[in-house]
């Protein structure tokens, strides 16, 4: 006895010096009536659930609880803490399982549940992390609010609303739908079975996925990227959203590989560029592309390194990284930052969201965000910045500067070869600074609007400017007029809320290096 | 709270008479209404009958030629002439003493964040322990004359300058300035003092928008590089976050912590949540986004209020499709716990 004992001791440190844990399980049965139109709520964090509906008026509660710890400290704690709640009465049950908040990560619960009840009583159900959620032969309706697992629905003629957030929700109707369903998730991909014979109206929304479909559809169209159709003589609606997943709708006979997309093959779809989010997700990564290269894409991670020709580039979101282009730039976005690097022919860049770095616009061109910063190493050509909010930032400017931002502040370097360049400067909260070589000439206007105007001002290196200061209702106007060094291109500066800067600095010059074709 | 600073700072002055008439009344009726300030006072004027009791101890000449020699080599004269001290001069003892005091207690009660309201208790003296050897920067100070250099070096610039001569009797007089003095503070990144001094320059400049912002670029290069930068940073920059209403401004802050993730704690992760949900520029949800992902991504755990917020952006329609996505990446991260 002592030795068995012994090498059992001995066997438990080994297990413990080779990080292996012990596994617990128990079992809790329960009945309870229930009203034929009552309610079922199951509330389990962590764990499978199985809802059964059939005959009789009681409901059958058979839960597994399954510790995990790696040591009998931890398992005890585990075991103390973990509870199982049934409450309510006939109209309304609710299980659930109560965890310790700020509960000690060494050991892991899952709890798993059966629940057999009568196929018409409404079924709710919480989850975090489920291995699988099944909910079968239920005429009641049916809510599911998950976050992670795979949730299968059989079976359910009820109406039902589901919200995933990761995993994969399965629909498998027995016959065709007679009531509503509202599938909702952001990772996780859809499949819905139906019968051949089906009569229903789907609606399906997806940034990045697809949607996809072996029925025949009527009056297929897209709002935006809403995707409207009818199976059948049409019927109750199928609503199925997921963000990042994809839509599948299935006839049952037929499979996956057989499907169409409803995005791409789309009757009525003509493209046009304003629906760039019906294409298909991209992900380019190159380090160079011969001629012009193009890509249009509703979410894209653009990175070339090297575009020998132009390129044109559209995506609902990304990161747009482009090394050198040889030819024109054009690059669109409704959101996410824009990397672009030596771009030698005219540039356009917009962003709905996100911050622009262009290392070299050789000639020129148009720069705006809807929010986020601008930072240009060279213009070498005429420029447009705009930002709608955020700082903008030109080292060295070789050509005339028009930058304007809601908040931020400006910073624009002038090229010291030039002896005058027109500039145009506006923030609508912010400061400006604007350097440039001691023998730069240009007839300025300066303007600051604040309420505080001790601490707002304006200053300059040059001579030759006359400033003013007058009440403009509730703030004050310093305004400086005047030509610095003979006078030159026309420099406006704008500045609310803000001081103004005029600096005049022996800058060096910033070189950019003559491109092997 | 703020009267009671400055009229702390006025005691030692008070003590010794050279206030002037204004402040001398003011001072007085504020410490007959503040209990704090009177239990103060107390203690003021019992140190200075302490300090009139102590005896006389003449300093050796050796020790005195040798103090000198340590602070001031071509002071030492070997001709100079013993004087004894007189009245006056242990007078002007008593008033440095003071002043002693009543500096280190005013910049340790400033050095302590956050400021707390202590119960009020009867002050007493028990020991007078030296200046600590810090050099305070502290908005305003008093100092005897003796303790500043004769040499006025580099042209300071002082304004706002005022005199005073409250007594007549005294031969004391004032001079008030304002004066802006260039400083230079070495020293580790993760020096505590260092880190404090960055935060202060974060959060309280008045001058914000260009050396804020540069300050924010200045301290993502420098503490990128830190392994676990102090915690006060990474507030700092969620202070900034929070309350700062320039856009750009908000934009470093928030980019900054994304590289500064390390150390986030509760309080900046709050601060990244709000901007997500809040903020008016998406380029700031943008960053705020990315960062929470970055988290996500690391394995930290997120609280269920940062995951509701990320869920309910993913789903938000009017939201920007990039903020939605990256939110839909950081839930993709997730492992519930």
């Amino acid at each position: 006895m002592l030795r068995i004992s012994l090498a059992a001791v001995a066997l438990l440190s080994a297990m413990q010096l080779f990080g292996a844990s012990f596994a617990t399980s128990t079992r809790v049965v329960r009945e309870f009536p229930i009203d034929p139109a009552g309610s079922v709520w199951i509330d389990n964090p962590f764990g499978s659930v199985d809802v059964i509906g059939g005959e009789g008026n009681m409901v059958s509660v058979t839960v597994d609880r399954v510790i995990t710890a790696p040591d009998a400290t931890s398992m005890k704690e585990a075991s103390d803490n973990i509870g199982l709640s049934f409450e309510g009465d006939p109209k309304v049950r609710l299980m659930r399982t109560l965890l310790p908040p700020g509960r000690n990560a060494r050991w892991t619960v899952a709890v798993n549940y059966v629940v057999r009840i009568p196929r018409s009583v409404n079924v709710k159900i919480g989850s975090k992390l489920a291995e699988h959620i099944r909910v079968a032969h239920v005429n009641g309706s049916v809510t599911v609010n998950g976050f992670s697992g795979t949730l299968i629905m059989e079976g359910v003629n009820g109406a039902s609303a589901v919200n995933m957030v990761n995993g994969r929700i399965i629909y498998d109707y027995a016959q065709q739908p007679v009531s509503k369903a509202q599938v909702q998730a952001v990772n996780a991909d859809i499949d819905i079975y139906l019968p051949p014979a089906s009569n229903f109206s789907w609606v399906a929304n997806t940034l990045n996925g697809d949607i996809l479909t072996t029925f025949n559809v009527r009056l297929p169209r897209f709002s935006g990227t809403i995707f409207h159709g009818a199976i059948g003589k049409g019927g109750p609606t199928i609503n199925t959203e997921t963000m990042m997943g994809r839509v599948l709708v299935l006839s049952k006979g037929s499979n996956a590989s057989q499907a169409q997309s409803m995005r791409q093959n789309s009757a009525n779809h003509q493209p046009v560029p304003s629906d760039v989010m019906l294409q298909p997700k991209q992900i380019i990564q190159l380090p160079y592309f011969i001629g012009d290269f193009t890509s249009v894409a509703s979410i894209a991670d653009v990175t070339v390194g090297e575009v020998r020709g132009n390129a044109r580039i559209e995506t609902g979101a990304g990161e747009v990284e482009l090394g050198a282009v040889f030819g024109q730039c054009n690059v669109t976005s409704l959101g996410g930052p824009l990397n672009l690097g030596d771009i030698m022919g005219a540039l356009f860049a917009h962003t709905g969201a996100g911050d622009i770095i262009v290392r070299a616009a050789r000639m020129g061109g148009q720069v705006t965000t809807d929010g986020g910063l601008i930072r240009v190493i060279v213009a070498g050509g005429p420029m447009t910045l705009r930002s709608g909010g955020g700082d903008i930032i030109v080292r060295q400017f070789a050509a005339a500067m028009d930058a304007e931002t809601t908040s931020g502040d400006i910073t624009l370097t002038g090229d010291p070869h030039q002896r005058t360049l027109k500039v145009t400067a506006r923030t609508l909260q912010g400061n400006i600074i604007l350097n440039v070589s001691p023998r730069f000439g240009a007839d300025i206007d300066a303007t600051i609007l604040t309420t505080d105007p001790e601490v707002n001002e304006l200053t300059t290196d040059f001579n030759g400017l006359t400033v003013r200061r007058e009440q403009v209702g509730n703030k004050t106007r310093i305004h400086a007029t005047g030509k610095i060094n003979g006078g030159g291109e026309r420099v406006e500066l704008y500045a609310e809320e803000g001081d103004i800067q005029i600096s005049s600095q022996n800058i060096t010059p910033i070189k950019l290096a003559t491109p092997k074709q | 709270m703020f009267d009671c600073d400055a009229m702390r700072e006025n005691m030692p002055l008070l003590l010794t008479e050279s206030l002037d008439p204004v402040q001398r009344e003011q001072t007085h009726q504020h410490i007959e209404t503040c209990p704090i300030c009177v239990a103060e006072w107390n203690a003021y004027k019992e140190t200075w009958l302490i300090l009139d009791t102590l005896p006389e101890v003449a300093v050796p000449p050796r020790v005195k030629q040798r103090f000198l020699a340590e602070v001031s080599p071509a002071m030492v004269k070997t001709n100079v002439v013993p004087f004894r001290r007189g009245r006056t001069a242990r007078w002007l003892a008593q008033a440095a003493a003071v002043v002693v005091v009543g500096s280190s207690a005013f910049y340790a009660g400033h050095r302590v964040a956050p400021r707390t309201q202590l119960i009020p208790t009867e002050a007493q003296v028990t020991a007078i322990q030296p200046a600590a050897p810090y050099y305070s920067i502290a908005e305003s100070r008093v100092l005897p004359a003796a303790s500043i250099s004769p040499q006025i070096e580099g042209r300071p610039d002082i304004q706002n300058v005022q005199f005073s001569d409250a007594s007549p009797l005294n031969q004391q007089i004032g001079v008030s300035f304002d004066i802006t003095s260039h400083v230079t503070v070495t020293g580790r990144p993760t020096d505590k003092s260092m880190v404090r001094l960055l935060r202060y320059v974060l959060e309280n400049e008045d001058r914000e928008s260009p050396s804020r912002s540069r300050a924010i670029d200045w301290v993502r290069a420098t503490y990128a590089h830190v392994g676990n930068p102090d915690p006060e940073i990474t507030e700092a920059l969620a202070n900034v976050l929070r309350n700062d209403q320039h856009q750009g401004v908000r934009i470093k802050a928030a980019d900054t912590l994304q590289s500064l993730q390390s150390t986030m704690t509760d309080g900046t992760r709050d601060a990244l949540v709000e901007a997500l949900k809040n903020d008016p520029n998406p380029a700031v949800r943008i960053k705020a986004v990315e960062a929470l992902a970055k988290l996500a991504r690391s394995g930290v755990a997120l609280d269920p209020d940062m995951v509701d917020t990320l869920r309910r952006k993913a789903s938000q329609n009017d939201e920007n499709v990039y903020v939605r996505v990256k939110a839909a990446e950081a839930l993709s991260s997730i492992q519930p716990r």
